[in-house]
């Protein structure tokens, strides 16, 4: 079975979901950095993150999922989706409790990090998801693994997988991910299309 | 059924014959850039993939500044291996058949306009024009039957058509795939290959003749 692992930000949203949460909560300045020092490869991307959610964990977890419930997503892809909701998952290391109702929207199976939650803020970070154990295990089941991503945090899945797709669709993917990606996609029509031949 | 085709241009190489410091889908051809003329050839065709690796970004830039439905199909092993490999992994997740197109190929419009509405296999020779030619031998029915380094009558451009699961990943060049199922439908055509500097000069004099005016 061909199984799909999607990205969540920037591969199906048409927008990166922190900085929505830190123009919201007016912390912009404090996630800027930790992004910049991130994308330069200063910070490792869990220590990144770590961080990050120490900064937006403060913030009411419900209004959180509230306004990342609206953020917009590639329609065609999630059209694709729906079409074949048990050939795809989506992989993110953001929290479930901040992107549940965005990917209840994507409609098929999410894997993400966890977090424990008190009186709606997040106390403590439980689990952050391996996006490259996500491969291995359906590989391991006998699945072909398409993995599609954008981000350095991608990299690993992306060099295990079987066939590796670097999205380009709201900026150009990591530098990293091309050394590992079998294809490279610049447009939603050209991804989809491209999904559509390996399914 | 409409006829289910994909087109790879294999733009993977280091432009090694040539000499003029760049991977061949950027020279510049009478002031555009060669990945360019070939794409305006291709403009109505829905899945094109461009196979990339020497200067792989340079490329994406230059293809994505014209077009930006194309799939880009790496092969990482450009300096080890030839255009047999880049068609491959140009095909093999693309439609059933496989319409193969060498970065460094200009074809006359009429003859690429044939070559689209040409259904099934195929291969396409020209008279020769290269410094550094492989050419084709004919049977009487213009059936390619063999591909020789030998002096021969045509020369062996490119483009081909054939089914992608009949690809295999290897090392050499497009016609060692198309070797073991010859003889094939064989197909002329006018065309340039751009393999060292005396053809790039001929290019420049070459697109100048045929294609004033018929190209925007």
């Amino acid at each position: 079975m061909v199984r799909f692992i999607f990205d969540l930000d920037g591969t199906l949203t048409t927008c990166e979901t922190l900085p929505v949460i830190s123009d919201h909560f007016a912390l912009q300045e404090k996630i800027a950095d930790l992004t910049r020092l991130t994308v330069q490869g200063n910070i490792p991307f869990i220590e990144s993150f770590i961080r990050r959610v120490g900064v937006l964990g403060k913030c009411s977890v419900s209004q959180i999922s509230d306004l990342l419930e609206k953020v917009p997503l590639h329609e065609k892809i999630c059209a694709f989706i729906a079409e074949n909701p048990e050939h795809c998952v989506i992989a993110t290391g953001n929290l479930y409790c901040w992107v549940d109702k965005l990917v209840r929207r994507i409609g098929c199976q999410a894997f993400c990090s966890e977090a424990v939650v008190q009186e709606d803020s997040v106390t403590k970070i439980s689990s952050i998801l391996k996006k490259e154990s996500l491969v291995t295990f359906y590989r391991d089941r006998g699945d072909t693994v398409v993995f599609i991503g954008d981000g350095n945090n991608d990299m690993e899945a992306m060099r295990l997988a079987d066939v590796a797709i670097a999205a380009g669709l709201i900026h150009f993917p990591a530098h990293s991910i091309l050394t590992v990606a079998d294809y490279a996609v610049y447009d939603e029509g050209a991804l989809c299309r491209l999904l559509g031949q390996l399914l | 059924m409409p006829f289910a085709r994909s087109v790879i241009i294999s733009c993977a190489g280091i432009g090694s014959r040539l000499g003029l410091g760049t991977t061949k889908a950027l020279i510049e051809i009478n002031g555009k850039t060669l990945i360019r003329w070939q794409l305006e050839q291709f403009c109505d065709v829905e899945d094109v993939r461009v196979v990339v690796g020497f200067q792989a970004q340079d490329v994406i830039d230059e293809v994505l500044s014209y077009r930006k439905d194309v799939i880009f199909v790496y092969n990482h092993n450009y300096f080890e291996t030839k255009t047999g490999a880049s068609y491959y992994l140009g095909a093999r997740h693309g439609n059933e058949y496989a319409f193969e197109y060498d970065g460094d190929l200009l074809v006359h419009p009429d003859d690429i306009k044939m070559l689209l509405e040409t259904e099934g296999e195929w291969i396409a020779y020209s008279d020769k024009m290269s410094d550094d030619a492989v050419y084709v031998r004919l049977n009487g029915r213009g059936e390619v039957t063999a591909f020789s380094k030998e002096l021969g009558g045509f020369e062996w451009t490119g483009p081909c058509c054939i089914q992608k699961n009949k690809l295999k990943y290897l090392s050499g060049n497009v016609y060692n795939q198309l070797e073991p199922y010859l003889p094939m439908r064989g197909i002329k055509i006018r065309a340039c290959d751009i393999d060292t500097y005396d053809d790039y000069q001929r290019a420049l004099v070459w697109t100048k003749e045929n294609f004033a005016g018929t190209w925007k």
